[in-house]
């Protein structure tokens, strides 16, 4: 008797309501046909591709905080590590004259080491993460302040690298940072939703102790955890030079909110053990649809971000309901 | 009017479920006494005490306090009427004065909108006076006291709201010999001074030191009782544990010990120390004692969380370093936890995940999950131990308490172990599961697993084990070939 059969026993749509991503995906949906009734240039294929593409950092980052969340750690310093990682390759591109290239790999070296240093500090002192990486945070930034004199690095000469990371379009249309985006988000779902390692990550978050005594090493995964968020940040900033061909070290100051939310909104739990990446890539969505939905109808800017915090509370009280009435 | 007692409990019934905590069991208290209660683990102690405060209602029978019903709603109405319960789980705030902890709450003296600090210093230390005869400084922090200082401040606390029977459930757990010896002294104190206390001890010694009048409770019922001066540890050890049940011990040729697993000097300060003993392969031993006798943190540290501190392990002549759980699983050795919600089940995972935690890695195809492979161990697991479930892909906790210790148990059996170290092996699984648990086991060792098992359960350790180590404040106090030894013994072992 293979479980299988119990299985497909529920018709096809009681498993698409059961998906954990299910209230989420009616979020999204809901709020696009909002949009296309408000304002018919919303369902349009170029809005979506603007849109998408304005998304794309911020996604990027957001569903590599998703594993770090579900292994019970979080990460306020990957605004500054993305700002760092920006202006250590603009540096090095423009005032040392680095081979580009070069300079994007030191930069993601860069971003990398961060993560690193966040994951010793957090293993070593055992501060709780949102101490540690909001010290991190101040003193990142402090050091993307220092490289760059508080200035900002622009004049890029364009060519391939740029193409390729910010400025392309795939079949004329597509942006390349789209593309990223979505391999991207390919990538940390195999690694949270496929591997061994992604097993470890939401064991880790849900029952430390019981993770421990099974034998797994849950201060490596979680160290692994801000590893990947912080290279997250280095990519992300890398589409960021290119598509605009200018780094500031104040770039992505509350970006680390930003993918904190985003990730809620996807229904990742902030206690650990429950997240899912494409959850949380329809968060981010969420929040970019909303975004430029308000801009398509002409709201005041300084409406716009209070009403995205209304959408924060909305999709999150929603998500709650929902899952505690399935259990 | 006068004839009436202090506290009559008649014929109260309690059921929970299918359970009866509590059947037709009375007691009478008199004013000004100390009534000492004794009872094994699920005897119906906690469930007499729960009426008594109000976190239940009984299902039948009635409760005489000072001649006047007796039917709390709450702790708080308990409370009111004047009887207050302390145990070691009551909330202090850590951070506040001894004085403030003592009177926090809606009667707080103040000064208009503000705290009267001074006041309730004074108080404070006046109440210390009058009613434990002692000095204090009201002003010192709640953190910065020892377990027996909050015991007194939660003490006071109770008395100074006009409680005129206290309960004091395990008082003596966390406290030293001297500590022991100052309380007793408060306490008979405070008995002059007309106040009853309920005393509920494992500690048979302290029972017999303090109380007036013992009652004992067995299986949720009246199990006889003593009076000051016949009090006698055999008949007391008698009565708690019953008429020892008949059984067959597993087989005789295992016992007696042999080299498969040695211990020599096991220390861990704080928890236990030299602890020594030897184990034929497939054998069974049984870890008995109090709660704090060391019992769980022996059986934790043989799996390296934490290791002992101190001493000599060995497997098959062998001398192993188990220095954490991937060292214990690399020697062979799996560890069911006693708590199984907190130290064992992964709540938010489903059965499969669940069953398969330990050793995940091998199950990793160039460090892709090799689902296929795994729902097929799962799934013979799930047949051997004929775990009921919906499908391996329902969430853990869907399952019954049994079932979910079975999921535990195939997680580390399913690695082939050599050891399996078990903590309360069937804690809150109902008969029938307890039942297939320790047949399971047997027929393990039957085939050449080696176990150490400990438990609060007497019955399920004499079942069980072919030797039984007994353990008292951290050390063995007696071993025991399971043929030859009572649950009386037993008793007697662990508590004095």
């Amino acid at each position: 008797m293979e479980p299988a059969a119990s299985e497909s026993k529920r018709t096809a749509i009681q498993r698409i309501i059961g998906l954990r991503d299910f209230g989420v995906l009616v979020a999204t949906l809901a709020i696009a046909a909002a949009f296309s009734v408000a304002t018919p240039v919303f369902l349009t294929p170029y809005n979506l591709f603007n849109l998408l593409r304005q998304a794309a950092e911020l996604g990027i980052i957001a569903m590599a905080m998703t594993i770090l969340i579900v292994s019970g750690e979080f990460d306020l310093s990957v605004g500054a590590i993305y700002a760092v990682a920006g202006v250590v390759t603009g540096l090095l591109a423009m005032k040392l004259g680095v081979n580009i290239w070069l300079a994007a790999l030191a930069g993601m070296a860069a971003a990398t080491l961060l993560g690193y240093l966040n994951g010793l500090l957090i293993a070593t002192t055992r501060i709780n993460s949102f101490i540690a990486t909001l010290s991190t945070m101040m003193i990142f930034r402090g050091v993307a302040m220092v490289l760059s004199q508080g200035q900002p690095v622009s004049t890029f000469r364009p060519g391939l690298f740029f193409d390729l990371f910010g400025r392309a379009e795939l079949f004329g249309v597509v942006p390349v940072p789209i593309f990223w985006l979505a391999a991207w988000g390919v990538v940390m779902y195999v690694v949270l939703h496929r591997t061994t390692f992604g097993v470890k990550v939401f064991a880790t978050g849900d029952n430390r102790e019981a993770a421990d005594l099974a034998g797994i090493k849950t201060m490596r995964v979680k160290r692994a955890g801000f590893l990947i968020t912080a290279f997250a940040a280095g990519l992300a900033a890398l589409i960021s030079l290119t598509f605009l061909k200018t780094v500031t070290p104040t770039q992505g100051t509350g970006l680390e909110l930003e993918a904190i939310a985003a990730s809620v909104i996807g229904g990742t739990a902030m206690s650990g053990g429950v997240g899912s990446i494409l959850g949380t890539f329809l968060g981010t969505f969420i929040m970019a649809e909303v975004r430029t939905g308000l801009v398509l109808l002409g709201t005041d800017a300084y409406v716009q971000e209070a009403f995205v915090g209304l959408v924060i509370a909305v999709a999150v009280i929603i998500n709650v309901r929902l899952s505690s009435r399935k259990k | 009017m006068a004839e009436s007692p202090f506290l009559a409990i008649e014929q109260v019934s309690k059921r929970f479920g299918p359970t009866r905590a509590l059947d037709g069991v009375s007691l009478s208290v008199g004013r000004g006494e100390i009534f000492g209660l004794a009872g094994e683990n699920g005897a119906g102690k906690s469930t007499l005490i729960k009426l008594l405060c109000g976190v239940h209602t009984p299902d039948g029978g009635r409760i005489l306090f000072e001649g006047k019903p007796h039917r709390p709603r709450d702790p708080e109405e308990a409370g009111r009427a004047g009887i207050s319960v302390f145990h070691q789980e009551i909330p202090v705030c850590p951070n506040l004065s001894i004085a403030a902890n003592v009177f926090l709450g809606p009667a707080m003296p103040s000064r208009g909108f503000a705290p009267d600090w001074r006041g309730m210093n004074r108080e404070c230390a006046g109440l210390y006076r009058s009613l434990l005869g002692e000095e204090v400084d009201p002003t010192r922090l709640i953190r910065d006291c020892a377990a027996a200082e909050r015991q007194l401040a939660l003490l006071v606390r109770v008395l100074s709201r006009a409680a005129r029977l206290v309960i004091l459930d395990e008082p003596t757990t966390a406290l030293t010999p001297p500590e022991v010896a100052r309380l007793f002294g408060i306490i008979r104190r405070l008995r002059e001074q007309g106040i009853t206390f309920i005393f509920i001890s494992h500690m048979l010694e302290e029972l017999m030191a303090l109380s007036d009048q013992i009652g004992v409770l067995r299986d949720g019922k009246n199990a006889g009782g003593l009076q000051r001066g016949d009090f006698e540890l055999g008949r007391l050890s008698a009565m708690i544990a019953g008429r020892t049940i008949a059984r067959q011990p597993r087989r005789g040729a295992a016992g007696g010990g042999g080299d498969f697993l040695t211990a020599a000097g096991l220390s861990l300060p704080g928890e236990f120390e030299e602890v020594s003993f030897r184990l034929g392969k497939g054998e069974i031993l049984g870890v008995a004692g109090l709660q704090g006798s060391g019992r769980s943190a022996l059986v934790r540290a043989l799996f390296g969380a934490p290791p002992p501190a101190r001493g000599d392990l060995r497997i098959e002549g062998e001398a192993v370093q188990i220095d954490g759980p991937v060292g214990a699983m690399a020697a062979g050795i799996g560890f069911v936890p006693e708590d199984r919600k907190t130290l064992g089940i992964f709540d938010d995972l489903d059965v499969k995940l669940n069953l398969c935690m330990a050793g995940i890695d091998r199950f990793s195809r160039g460090g892709l999950l090799h689902t296929r492979r795994l729902r097929s161990l799962a799934a013979t697991m799930r047949d051997r131990l004929s775990i009921k479930m919906q499908s391996l892909d329902a969430p853990v906790t869907s399952l019954s308490g049994g079932n979910q210790q079975k999921v535990l148990i195939s997680r580390w059996l399913a690695l082939k172990p050599r050891i399996l170290l078990l903590n309360e092996p069937t804690r809150g699984v109902d008969v029938g599961a307890k039942q297939e648990i320790t047949e399971l086991i047997r027929s393990l060792a039957d085939e050449g697993i080696t176990f150490v098992i400990s438990s609060s359960e007497l019955e399920e350790l004499l079942v069980l084990s072919d030797r039984i180590l007994v353990m008292h404040r951290g050390r063995v106090s007696r071993e025991f070939a399971a043929g030859e030894v009572t649950k009386e013994q037993l008793i007697l072992a662990a508590t004095t």
